[in-house]
């Protein structure tokens, strides 16, 4: 009986795929509330630079282009963000949120690791 | 060579490198043939620094420092951590975030526990339990990643509740998870309890009765498998686990069995209380404000870690920074029991006693003054210790 059992499961493993996901030629779904790279929107922020000051990995600077016409940058290394998402509840406009999609941060470049976010709004 | 027919004593050093555990720690255990005769540990290889390190951060800052003390039982240091500064602040954290705190510190014991279970069925030689346990793991911590978005370091904790809250969905997910490893757990129960093989490193190894539990100090599932009446759950309810009370396991055998025994049924309280969260949790706010300023003051905060107590000291001198936390581990109280139960078995026995405490070394290393028995009190400054330093590396490099 048990012999019977093992050579079922051996036949159904002879010829079934691997169970273990093959990436990167496929990529399982990422959960909904996935921690990933961190995204600016900046039409509501008002430079209050709270996210900065949380931030517990030093990830964040806030600067100020102009103060009056409420021009801000936001400069983001993702290799330092540990991700833990406290600079998204800090914000209280709500213009901070961390994408699920974009999770393959890996570079080879230093560049990389540093965006900054809104210069195009100094080119204006 | 050695005379015919005298022993030799033989002192085996194992670590800081070392196959058979994941994390850095140095044993050094004396050996009459097989058997062993002394055992001397040496901790302090992973020490980071993080208590320290806090000083120089913010409140909020210092929560994410804090929850990197473990990467298994992140969720619980977190707690610890918050229930604490909220006690200082004089803050009432809503229930549904207390509700939500326990369940996802459920989650974590579930994670724990399985991690555990797998790795000591490894140390046993008996890889495929650790496989199977380690696939049904994966159930949790795909809850735990949907749940928060992230499998270790969760960050569902913030100073004044949590961040996340819980959808139908996830109750789904989290009812059909949960069922599924009840009945697992209900066949690695039978393993433990039946297996002929199992039982043979399990059974009377590592034997510790209720008094030696008592005076070595031991705490979490270690001191309950000898019937020692420890659990912070029971005994000082914090969090929402007055609403939610939970049973107490305990075992007389003191064994190794026994402590395979005692965290495995302590699953079926943790699915228990999950299942009631999720019936009754209470509606309202996540979180509740909370001042960047904490009062001048100190405490103390207890809570129950997958391996035992974890216990935190805060204090506070009224600025945004804490002035001094020192968390005190499970780990290290019921490092002691081991190094006592080694003596006197086989050598293969010390993996699988190591394991059934559930050692976590990275939790495990923090500043620790140990009185030498001179009664001599010995202070450095920063510029002394600093010397030491330098003075200890050029003695190194000669």
């Amino acid at each position: 009986m048990k012999f019977g059992t093992m050579l079922g499961d051996l036949t159904i493993s002879l010829f079934s795929k691997p169970s273990t996901e093959r990436y990167p030629f496929e990529r399982s779904e990422t959960p909904e509330r996935l921690r990933g790279l961190l995204i600016w929107h900046p039409e509501k922020c008002i430079g209050c630079g709270l996210c900065a000051k949380d931030c517990p990995a030093g990830a964040l600077d806030v600067i100020v282009l102009d103060k009056e016409s409420k021009k801000y940058q936001l400069r983001y290394y993702p290799d330092r963000c540990i991700f833990c998402g406290q600079c998204v509840y800090s914000c209280r406009q709500g213009c901070l949120e961390m994408s699920n999609e974009k999770w393959e941060l890996a570079a080879l470049d230093r560049s990389a690791f540093e965006i900054i976010y809104g210069e195009c709004l100094e080119n204006e | 060579m050695s005379e015919v027919g005298k022993r030799e004593s033989f002192t085996i050093p194992i670590g800081p490198q070392h196959p058979a555990l994941k994390e850095p720690e140095h044993f050094l255990i004396s050996v009459d043939g097989e058997i062993v005769t002394d055992a001397v540990v040496r901790l302090g290889y992973a020490h980071r620094g993080i208590e320290k390190a806090v000083e120089s951060r913010t409140w909020v800052q210092s929560l994410y420092m804090l929850e990197r003390i473990c990467g298994i039982c992140s969720h619980i240091h977190a707690m610890a951590y918050c229930l604490g500064v909220e006690q200082l602040a004089g803050v009432e954290v809503p229930p549904r975030a207390q509700a939500i705190r326990v369940l996802v510190a459920e989650l974590e014991r579930i994670h724990s526990h399985l991690l555990w279970f797998g790795v000591s069925a490894h140390e046993a030689g008996f890889d495929t339990l650790f496989m199977y346990t380690w696939r049904d793991r994966e159930k949790v911590m795909d809850l735990l990643e949907g749940f928060s978005g992230n499998r270790v370091n969760y960050s569902v904790n913030v100073l004044g509740g949590v961040k996340f809250d819980i959808d139908d969905a996830q109750a789904i997910a989290i009812r059909e998870a949960v069922s599924f490893l009840e009945e697992r757990t209900h066949h690695y129960l039978d393993v433990v309890t039946k297996d002929t093989m199992f039982l043979q490193r399990t059974r009377g190894i590592g034997v510790m009765t209720r008094s030696q539990a008592e005076v070595l100090g031991t705490v979490g599932p270690t001191a309950r498998a000898s019937n020692v009446y420890r659990e912070i759950r029971v005994e000082a309810p914090y969090a929402a686990y007055d609403k939610y009370p939970v049973k107490i396991i305990l075992d007389n055998r003191g064994d190794l069995e026994a402590r395979f025994v005692v965290r495995l049924t302590e699953l079926f309280e943790s699915y228990r209380i999950i299942l009631e969260i999720l019936e009754t949790l209470p509606d309202g706010d996540l979180t509740t404000r909370i001042p960047r300023r904490i009062k001048a003051g100190e405490t103390v905060s207890r809570v129950e870690a997958p391996r035992g107590e974890l216990f935190y000291f805060i204090k506070s001198n009224g600025s945004d920074t804490p002035e001094r936390i020192r968390a005190r581990t499970p780990t290290i109280c019921n490092m002691m029991s081991v190094m006592k139960l080694l003596v006197g078995h086989q050598l293969a026995d010390v993996p699988m006693i190591l394991a059934g405490i559930d050692p976590c070394f990275s939790c495990n290393d923090r500043m620790v003054a140990l009185n030498r028995g001179r009664n001599k009190e010995q202070l450095l400054t920063w510029e002394a210790l600093r010397q030491y330093g330098i003075d200890y590396y050029k003695r190194r490099s000669d």
